[in-house]
């Protein structure tokens, strides 16, 4: 079976079919990941900005202890609405240039933050790569951002 | 009057190049959404800190100073990819239940904003690094709440079920300002 083949499956899942028969869940579910986008943001940029040196001169380690609880929540709310609105319509997914970009985009984000840009930053570590790290994490996320945009348009 | 003023921008030469780039379009719907992140995730953080639920050992002054004029800054990227959003679609946006109800929201917000900046921070001194007070509370819920609409309408306004052609109701003519069908 190919992976064209798994889209048209998940497609006529009754799951899939319920949400694009439904007039306000596509759009409600949209709207959620939509807030969910800004919560991820705020999270990221609230530390970021510290190491960057533009934002605040508290330790980062100890913004990361609240900013860590938004951006787990962002991360996993984005994830459950993100695989609905994909469910809704795998096919036309399949096909668009936009989602593979940001599928591999999102990956890449989800490793820099968890396995790099999060262990530094909750050690407070002053590595001379963070600023460079923080940068590759801010793009990786806004990359994202601008291709789940761009998957409506292609 | 308005509806003259939407007319006249939707034959500007402007208009339909933007309406008609796909490219363009889909920049500045892009930006649109990438500058939510910096406008009300810093806004969040700095709401969630005047709750008193978070980063509690910053003082209030300093999350002011420091991540409002990144707010600032969100906010003046999204003016400006919003009103060019609003002039390649004019005349179905200006009667979009969704944008009415959006920029309501974001006069909401703002008058949150100038109740909170000329009185409720005015004695912040006070209680910079301890408990918040309840109005300080209450501003930040205020302000959470309308821009999670402000994002809400602002999704909702792509799409169609309240289009003028659509709509049947005499109440709903007169809120999106649409001619009702007499057939």
């Amino acid at each position: 079976m190919t992976l064209y083949h798994v889209a048209q499956n998940i497609e006529a899942s009754a799951l899939g079919q319920t949400i694009r028969e439904s007039t306000w869940l596509f759009p409600a579910i949209e709207s959620t990941h939509l807030l969910a986008l800004a919560l991820l943001g705020g999270a990221i940029l609230i530390t970021s900005l510290s190491i960057l040196g533009w934002g605040l001169k508290t330790p980062v380690a100890e913004l990361y202890k609240s900013a860590h609880r938004y951006l787990n929540a962002a991360v996993i709310v984005l994830l459950i609405t993100g695989v609905l609105l994909g469910v809704s319509e795998p096919v036309k997914l399949y096909g668009r240039e936009a989602f593979w970009v940001k599928m591999i985009s999102l990956g890449l984000a989800l490793l820099v933050t968890y396995f790099v840009f999060n262990p530094l930053v909750r050690r407070g570590a002053a590595a001379s790569g963070l600023r460079f790290v923080t940068v590759l994490t801010i793009s990786a996320w806004l990359l994202v951002a601008m291709a789940g945009r761009w998957i409506g348009f292609s | 009057m308005l509806e003259g003023l939407v007319t006249k921008l939707a034959d500007t030469p402007w208009s339909i190049a933007l309406h008609e780039s796909l490219y363009m379009y889909a920049i500045t719907e892009s930006t649109h959404v990438m500058s939510i992140m910096l406008f009300v995730g810093t806004i969040a953080m700095v709401d969630f800190r005047l709750l008193g639920i978070s980063y509690n050992k910053v003082p209030v002054s300093q999350m002011l100073s420091k991540i409002l004029p990144w707010t600032i800054a969100g906010f003046a990227l999204l003016v400006i990819t919003g009103s060019m959003l609003f002039l390649a679609i004019p005349i179905r946006t200006y009667h979009s239940i969704w944008f009415r109800l959006k920029c309501l929201m974001i006069l909401i917000a703002a008058i949150n904003i100038a109740v909170f900046t000329f009185k409720v921070e005015r004695d912040k001194a006070a209680w910079d690094l301890g408990p918040v007070p309840r109005k300080s509370k209450i501003c930040a819920v205020i302000s959470l709440s309308a821009w999670a609409c402000v994002i809400v309408f602002g999704r909702l306004i792509a799409y169609n079920w309240f289009d003028c052609d659509s709509i049947t109701s005499p109440t709903m003519a007169e809120l999106t300002g649409c001619p009702l069908d007499p057939g």
